[in-house]
């Protein structure tokens, strides 16, 4: 029984600001990794929506999933609402033939979602296809549903205004939750509180970093608690560009210097700072 | 005062904005875009601020220059953006009673901020080629 996936991956990302599905997770633009855990649990195709390609995130996110081994649909205009990018991606299928037996419905921003949960989900839901599988942890429903082809399907005949939590809510009793033991199924990434919460931090660049990013900012996973020293390795793991700087350089911490033992509270402000012009007097 | 712009610096203003009744010194140094570094020949300069720490760095210098010197008053601003040859990109401008301070202080402070003040430049050069002068960090 094959099961696919779709990525509704074309938000604007107002809530965080900046398109949150280009931010690095281990050095990996968020998009690729949500890709990488699902081809990885043999899910097949997993087509992702993206934003469309004159949008500035387009093109590099639509990158992102085919690297990672995604299907990529970018439609030319934004679609208004995520419903209407599900519906970009259920009509993809249904021009397989034969289509998928079952769907997976992925938020793109399910940044912790692991191979192995998904491959539990997809195990539980192969038992009784007919029906609805919907992750739980803690006793609350999560993310992604998996759903039968043609109740996917039935997402064309939803009313133009609804979303598909109401077709889930429609069908409640051909639901089934499948505990899962991983509390990322419950996460979403909206704002930059959530970001934090993940332990990604942004380190601003200046001069010879910010050229060799080749951008002013970049995002690092760090531990939890971590340290100035802990940034730098983070830094060189995730940043190759960046490593001898990472190694070499001072770093800020909320505007003052700051040595490796330091430690990094959840809304430090941090900063690569290249030696200074000085030199000669 | 300590000030970080893209405007051209005003010397002669930032000076006259330190002189007091009760200073008899008033030393004022200027950093200038030079031209000839050895055989190189500079075509501009790209100044970048980080401009939050920058601020705050001058503000802590003035402090500790006054805990050290018996400043009346002390102006320190940088320019940013880009630089023409003769351009002043830096002025620290002290007025104390006497002028053994103003001299100490201000050498102090010139020599203090290039080290410690987040800002750095780019040179153009005239051959062409664009680099950030970051001393010790060479070839790295």
């Amino acid at each position: 029984m094959t099961v696919a996936a779709i990525v509704p991956a074309a938000g604007a990302s107002v809530r965080m600001g900046r398109p949150k599905l280009l931010i690095e997770f281990d050095g990996l633009p968020l998009i690729a990794k949500v890709v990488a855990a699902l081809v990885e649990a043999d899910v097949a195709p997993v087509i992702v929506v993206a934003p469309p390609p004159d949008a500035p995130e387009g093109p590099p996110v639509a990158e992102a999933a085919r690297g990672a081994g995604a299907h990529v649909i970018a439609p030319a205009i934004r679609p208004a609402a995520m419903r209407d990018s599900i519906e970009l991606g259920v009509r993809e299928l249904g021009r397989l033939d034969p289509p998928p037996d079952g769907v997976l419905i992925v938020p793109a921003d399910g940044v912790k979602i692991e191979a192995a949960t998904v491959a539990r989900l997809v195990a539980a839901w192969r038992e009784r296809p007919a029906r609805i599988a919907v992750p739980t942890c803690e006793g609350r429903r999560g993310h992604p549903p998996l759903l039968p082809w043609p109740l996917a399907r039935a997402i064309l005949d939803l009313p133009p205004d609804v979303g598909v939590n109401r077709l889930l809510a429609d069908h409640a009793d051909e639901v089934d939750a499948i505990p899962v033991d991983d509390d990322s199924v419950l996460f979403d990434l909206d704002t930059p509180d959530d970001l934090r919460a993940l332990g990604v931090r942004t380190v601003r660049l200046f001069a010879v970093a910010r050229e060799r990013a080749g951008r002013p900012e970049v995002e690092v996973s760090l531990p939890c608690p971590a340290t100035v020293g802990d940034l730098r390795r983070a830094l060189a793991d995730q940043h190759p560009a960046l490593a001898t700087l990472a190694a070499s350089v001072r770093i800020a911490v909320d505007d003052e210097y700051a040595d490796d033992a330091a430690p990094l509270s959840p809304d430090a402000r941090l900063a690569l700072i290249p030696p200074v012009s000085g030199g000669g007097r | 005062m300590v000030e970080i712009t893209e405007s051209p610096l005003d010397h002669a203003a930032l000076t006259e904005r330190v002189r007091h009744a009760n200073a008899g010194a008033v030393c004022t140094f200027l950093g200038t875009v030079r031209e000839m570094t050895g055989e190189r020949r500079t075509v501009h300069l790209d100044y970048e601020a980080y401009p939050e720490m920058a601020a705050k760095k001058l503000d802590e210098l003035e402090a500790e220059a006054r805990r050290r010197w018996p400043l009346i008053e002390v102006a320190l601003a940088h320019r940013v953006g880009k630089l023409e040859l003769g351009d002043v990109s830096v002025v620290v401008a002290v007025s104390c009673p006497h002028r053994g301070d103003s001299f100490e202080a201000c050498r102090w402070l010139i020599d203090t901020l290039k080290e410690v003040v987040p800002i750095w430049k780019r040179e153009r050069w005239a051959d062409g080629r664009e680099e950030w002068i970051h001393p010790g960090l060479e070839g790295r």
